[in-house]
């Protein structure tokens, strides 16, 4: 048998055997569930019907500025709009207003009653109005009226000329970034965490040393990475489509062009950022020979991941800055800061490449140490070991 | 044929082998015994990969042992381990495939092995819901999977109830018939006795004694011989030139006669000091070779 059968025999049990387990697949229905919640919920938040403010309107007099509010309010378009309602008297109108059913009263085109206060926009748009009733009067007076008097209060709008827009895009960008990031650093740490674990249960089921009399525990290693990896491959491919497709299907985010680039450098970055904290994770594992132990080992690994999201996320705020520069060169971040950075259009190609360069590098480096620490550990089953204690028990092995 | 030659073995300060030597035939079964700490594991361990000795070698067939040869070593380590979670078919295939059998192979290995075993029914339910019986069966059926050319079992009797000890028994006399190797260590001196065609003798790394169970039993040439005399007298016993006093308890001496030594000339000198009611050869068992062997 060779080396890639032996590899190819333990990644396959890997598969088989995780797509079997009860954890695996409660788990994976969880993510599932929140993914489809994370791309179908801001759809249901934004039911896409405007605002409305309910408008009180007491006695004839309030009629003039009731028309100029409502003038205003549709010129903000279709966001909002003025649900105008006659009251027989203020008394009526403060009970509707303590019930909820008013946002703000006129009352006799002179006085303005809320239940609380006026909040924004309504209370600059009630002042807009106010303004333009009276300049309404005052043009009326020196004989301004109809069109003339109606150019004058609400002049065509100056047009804008902007340097540098905005993209229309970088929001529904920005979201998907977002989701993206949480999705990858949800795989990252729960896909280290299966490796960690199944190299403890089989130190714990005592098995790995029958599989170890049959395999060289490099092969076991590396078996064991790959089937776990290509689980965690599958599922955030999985993943990822399922959630654009819903979020598109249901009106959430409109796609912009650059969603399949993003995507597929998203699961690319997974491969790359799986194999380093893999192998660091089955270090961990190895290291403790029962799962309180696997707590402490891991402890460590897991912070780097969680400091290496929140700085993900700072990135995603400031792509160029000095932080996201610095970040796309340590391998224990690059994975997570890369895919937003070039989203956002502000990675260079050399900076890509180098820290390409950099994580296989540090990936080579953790092949190695994982190696050692699995061979000194492998058949250690009681008790934790300390990280020197397996390098120095894999040289006298 | 496994040979083991001449394997040492330090962990720090602590000597594990110190030149120990084992040679295992194809049908002939080998007991390997030693106190705790002896170095039976380390040897069996070194034997099948999971360690590598010192200095010394170890050859199959005559050539250094590799993976390949190794492949078809059946090993049964002494801290029982399976996947919990996984059915005993799957992992049974799973260690026939690792063994170099191909998949469908494997499955019908596995079936075979296990239906040789009496678990067929059981085969379908994780390792984790069998008795610990039947989790044994597995264990074994895992170093059986791929009819091994070798089995290395370490310490297999060690915790089986009465039936199967006499399962395993079978089934190592139904490979050793097969042309199967075995060598397994134990602690149970009469079952190896009973069981075994060669027996090793470890202590502190170093081989004490080995051979077959007969000529280990027979010594070297010194004979001994149960004598009682009427009204127990056991005093005349040590002036016999070319007997050794072994033990005297209770009017029975133990006399172990030195090689070119005439029994009837003992017998002799029995006779002249009263009537003599037993004269006996008697051969040590292995647990009394043992004890004289391995010191305190």
């Amino acid at each position: 048998m060779t080396g890639f059968d032996a590899v190819r025999l333990v990644a396959m049990r890997e598969v088989r055997e995780r797509l079997r387990s009860k954890m695996f697949r409660s788990s994976s229905a969880v993510s599932l569930l929140v993914v489809l919640g994370v791309a179908i919920v801001p759809s249901l938040l934004s039911d896409g019907d405007p605002t409305t403010y309910d408008v009180g309107v007491v006695g004839a007099a309030s009629a003039p500025l009731a028309d100029r509010l409502q003038k205003a309010v549709d010129q903000l378009g279709e966001d909002a709009r003025v649900n105008r309602r006659d009251v027989a008297d203020a008394a009526a109108a403060d009970r509707l207003l303590a019930d909820g059913d008013l946002d703000v009263a006129i009352v006799d085109g002179g006085a303005l009653v809320v239940n609380e206060e006026l909040a924004e926009p309504l209370e600059a748009l009630v002042h807009i109005a106010h303004r333009e009733t009276a300049l309404q009067r005052a043009l009326s007076e020196a004989g301004v009226t109809g069109a003339a008097a109606e150019t004058a209060m609400q002049p065509t709008p100056l047009p804008v000329r902007a340097l540098d827009p905005p993209d229309p895009e970088t929001d529904a960008r920005e979201a998907i970034m977002f989701a993206g990031t949480v999705l990858l650093y949800g795989q990252l740490l729960g896909y280290g965490y299966w490796v960690a674990s199944g190299i403890l249960e089989e130190k714990s089921s005592r098995v790995v040393e029958v599989v170890l009399a049959k395999v060289r525990g490099s092969h076991l290693l590396a078996g064991k990475i790959i089937g776990i990896g290509l689980l965690g491959f599958a599922q955030l491919v999985g993943f990822v489509c399922i959630g654009l497709v819903a979020a598109s299907v249901s009106g959430s985010v409109d796609l912009p062009p650059q969603t399949t680039r993003i995507a597929v450098e998203l699961v690319a970055w997974f491969v790359l950022g799986f194999a380093f904290y893999a192998c660091l994770f089955a270090a961990a594992g190895a290291l403790a020979s029962r799962a309180e132990e696997m707590q402490s080992t891991t402890g460590p690994l897991t912070l780097v991941i969680v400091v290496a999201f929140f700085v993900a996320l700072g990135v995603g705020d400031e792509p160029g800055g000095t932080v996201a520069r610095v970040a796309t060169f340590v391998p224990a971040t690059a994975p997570l800061v890369l895919p937003i950075r070039s989203a956002a259009g502000e990675l260079a190609v050399w900076e890509a490449l180098a820290s390409i360069a950099i994580i296989l590098l540090a990936t080579y480096g953790a092949v190695r140490l994982a190696g050692r620490v699995y061979a000194g550990s492998a058949l250690n089953v009681r008790g934790q070991l300390k990280l020197r204690e397996a390098l120095a028990r894999a040289r006298a092995r | 044929m496994l040979e083991l030659i001449e394997l040492t073995k330090r962990f720090g300060n602590t000597v594990a082998l110190d030149g120990l030597s084992l040679c295992a035939t194809p049908g002939r079964i080998h007991g390997f015994v030693g106190r705790n700490g002896a170095g039976k594991t380390t040897a069996m361990r070194i034997a099948v990969g999971l360690a590598a000795a010192d200095s010394g070698r170890v050859l199959w067939n005559g050539a250094p042992v590799d993976a390949t040869s190794r492949a078809g070593f059946g090993y049964m380590p002494e801290e029982r381990g399976l996947y919990p979670a996984m059915t005993a078919r799957a992992q049974v295939t799973y260690f026939g495939e690792l063994s170099g059998l191909g998949r469908a192979a494997a499955k019908t290995e596995a079936d075979r092995v296990l239906s040789g075993l009496g678990i067929t029914e059981r085969a379908a339910d994780n390792v984790d819901k069998l008795s610990l019986g039947n989790q044994q069966r597995v264990q074994l059926a895992i170093a059986l999977v791929q009819s091994p050319e070798l089995l290395i079992l370490d310490e297999p009797f060690s915790g089986l109830d009465p039936v199967g000890v006499d399962v395993l028994a079978d089934v190592l006399c139904t490979e050793v018939a097969r042309g199967t190797g075995v060598v397994f260590s134990s602690h149970q001196l009469e079952l190896v006795e009973r069981l075994c065609d060669e027996v090793t003798i470890v202590d502190s790394g170093r081989v004490v004694a080995s051979g077959t169970i007969a000529a280990l039993r027979a010594g070297q040439g010194a004979h001994r011989y149960r004598v009682v005399l009427d009204g127990g007298w056991t005093t005349w016993a040590d002036s016999v030139r070319g007997a050794r006093v072994v033990s005297d308890e209770r009017g029975e001496v133990l006399l172990e006669l030195a090689p070119g030594t005439d029994d009837q000339v003992v017998l002799d000198a029995a006779r002249a000091a009263g009537r003599v009611l037993t004269f006996d050869r008697v051969t040590p068992s292995l647990a009394e070779l043992f004890r004289e062997v391995v010191p305190r």
